[in-house]
């Protein structure tokens, strides 16, 4: 069964016929060539397939296309502006919070939405925002920093 | 191993409007609600089942509701995160708040729903033990010989029949759970014990109690992950009703709890593990139900 949708994609608006059985991560992935997006367990277990569904959190490995009709999605590759990255993007390298990279658009994402609602974070705000991302390799410390210190840029760039 | 990545059936998909046109669609075999996804997808992805079709229910309006004026009413496309959101809930239900704050990290529970948490039916699914002592119902809807809507009340309690199994049929939708304001001098209180926070319980608890000066007057208390379906635990409660709280002497009490239960071993835990755990998160979960009814804080 073919479906047509239509989908606001990091603030532009796109009319797509998508299977009634494909999910928002291969579309993200296959459609649109975003692929920040990461395929790790499928089963909502690590969190690297993390986008935002109107600014909230959510798993695209276990979201149907078809059921983000009409809505708005916001994927890492969003967040820069031209090749000004976003302060989390800074942030997350200047601290050395990535190593092989896999988990950080989804730490990025989780972290962006918790800053939007919460513009300073503390410490157990921040573990509980990334408990459904795991990251295998840099370990959590560096993380939280970066996302503190993400959080106070943007305050800094608003002021 | 199966591939998570893509979904390997076909299916037809719907999104109706109306609870009727939902309940039409229901009629057909084959047919499967969605709601959050995060059972039914994962489930998919593991072949443990194959719609024919999918009916995701949340563009049905009337099932939005979310009121706590007087009763507690939860439709069933509220999600978890708007629960764990509401200031009356947290005060007023904190059993229910500890239970839904438990599930998942913040992506399951911007997605998922309570009520997809109660119809999957797991054993441990978290939002049912505090659910059950606070004395919720269920609505459950159908359509009728004559394709009328046809309503029926459940205690949650009698809802649950085995792993993953309800007492809802195929063409019947949970509408929304609805749970009586708590009186004066009652606490509830919710907690879990799993390998990390975000994880499936091994053993969940919650306790429900009224409290009159230093008696416990009444109280109920449920027990999910250890038994085929969450189950009220009524000989520790027979036991402790009319007791006064003195935490050694209703200790003996408390032990009760372990033939309360019928716990397996799973790759969760073992049977051994939850009896022996069992009453010490019985104790925990009383105080803090216990303080919350305006009990004396003990330490
Ligand atoms: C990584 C991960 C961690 C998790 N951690 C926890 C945890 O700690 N504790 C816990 O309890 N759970 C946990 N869960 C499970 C939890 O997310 C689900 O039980 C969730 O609440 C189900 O809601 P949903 O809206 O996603 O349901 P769906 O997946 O959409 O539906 C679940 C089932 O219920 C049926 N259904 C849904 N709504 C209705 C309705 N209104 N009427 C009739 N049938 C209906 C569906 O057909 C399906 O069979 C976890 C899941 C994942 C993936
Ligand atoms: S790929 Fe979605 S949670 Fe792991
Ligand atoms: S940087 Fe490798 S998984 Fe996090």
């Amino acid at each position: 069964m073919k479906i047509p949708i239509s989908i606001k994609i990091n603030g532009r608006e796109y009319n797509v016929e998508v299977k009634s059985n494909e999910l928002l991560l291969n579309v993200l992935r296959e459609k649109f060539g975003l692929l920040g997006a990461k395929y790790g367990c499928g089963i909502g277990e690590c969190g690297a397939c993390t986008v935002l569904l109107n600014g909230r959190a959510i798993l695209s490995c276990l979201t149907l296309a078809v059921s983000v009709n009409g809505q708005e999605i916001t994927t890492i590759e969003g967040l820069s502006d031209g090749s000004k990255l976003h302060p989390l993007q800074e942030s997350f390298i200047e601290e050395g919070a990535i190593q092989c990279g896999f988990c950080t658009p989804g730490m990025i994402l989780s972290a962006k939405a918790l800053i939007d609602e919460k513009p300073e974070p503390t410490n157990n705000e921040i573990k509980e925002a990334i408990r459904g991302n795991v990251c295998r390799c840099t370990g959590y410390v560096n993380i939280i920093t970066a996302i503190k210190a993400g959080a106070k840029k943007i305050k800094r760039s608003e002021k | 191993m199966n591939d998570t990545k893509y979904i390997g059936i076909e299916f037809n998909y719907y999104r109706p409007e109306s609870l009727k046109a939902v309940l039409e669609k229901l009629k057909e075999d084959g047919s499967k609600i969605l709601a959050g996804g995060t059972d039914l997808l994962v489930r998919i992805k593991t072949d443990m089942e194959k719609p024919k079709n999918i009916v995701e229910i949340t563009g049905v309006k009337e099932l939005s509701v979310l009121e706590t004026n007087n009763e507690l009413i939860i439709g069933a496309v509220v999600k978890l995160f708007e629960i764990e959101k509401n200031d009356t809930i947290r005060k007023m239900y904190p059993s229910l708040y500890e239970a839904v704050k438990s599930i998942g990290g913040k992506q399951i529970r911007n997605m998922a729903t309570l009520t997809g948490n109660l119809c999957n039916a797991s054993p441990g699914a978290d939002s049912a033990p505090p659910l059950i002592v606070l004395g919720a119902n269920v609505e459950i809807k159908t359509l009728n010989e004559k394709s009328e809507i046809a309503r029926r009340l459940i205690p949650l309690e009698d809802f649950f029949t085995g792993p993953g199994k309800t007492i809802l049929g195929a063409k019947e939708i949970l509408t929304k759970v609805i749970v009586p304001k708590p009186q004066e001098n009652t606490g509830s209180a919710f907690k879990k014990i799993a390998r990390v926070n975000l994880d499936i319980s091994k053993i969940s608890c919650a306790v429900f109690l009224e409290r009159k000066e230093r008696v416990i007057k009444e109280i109920r208390i449920a027990v999910g992950a250890a038994a085929a379906t969450p189950v009220r635990a009524y000989q520790t409660e027979k036991a402790l009703t009319g007791k006064e709280y003195d935490l050694t002497k209703i200790q003996k009490n408390l032990a009760l709890i372990e033939s309360d239960i019928s716990p397996i071993t799973d790759v969760r835990s073992t049977a051994e593990y939850r009896k022996e755990v069992a009453p010490i998160l019985l104790k925990d979960t009383l105080k803090l139900a216990w303080e919350r009814a305006g009990g004396e804080v003990l330490i």
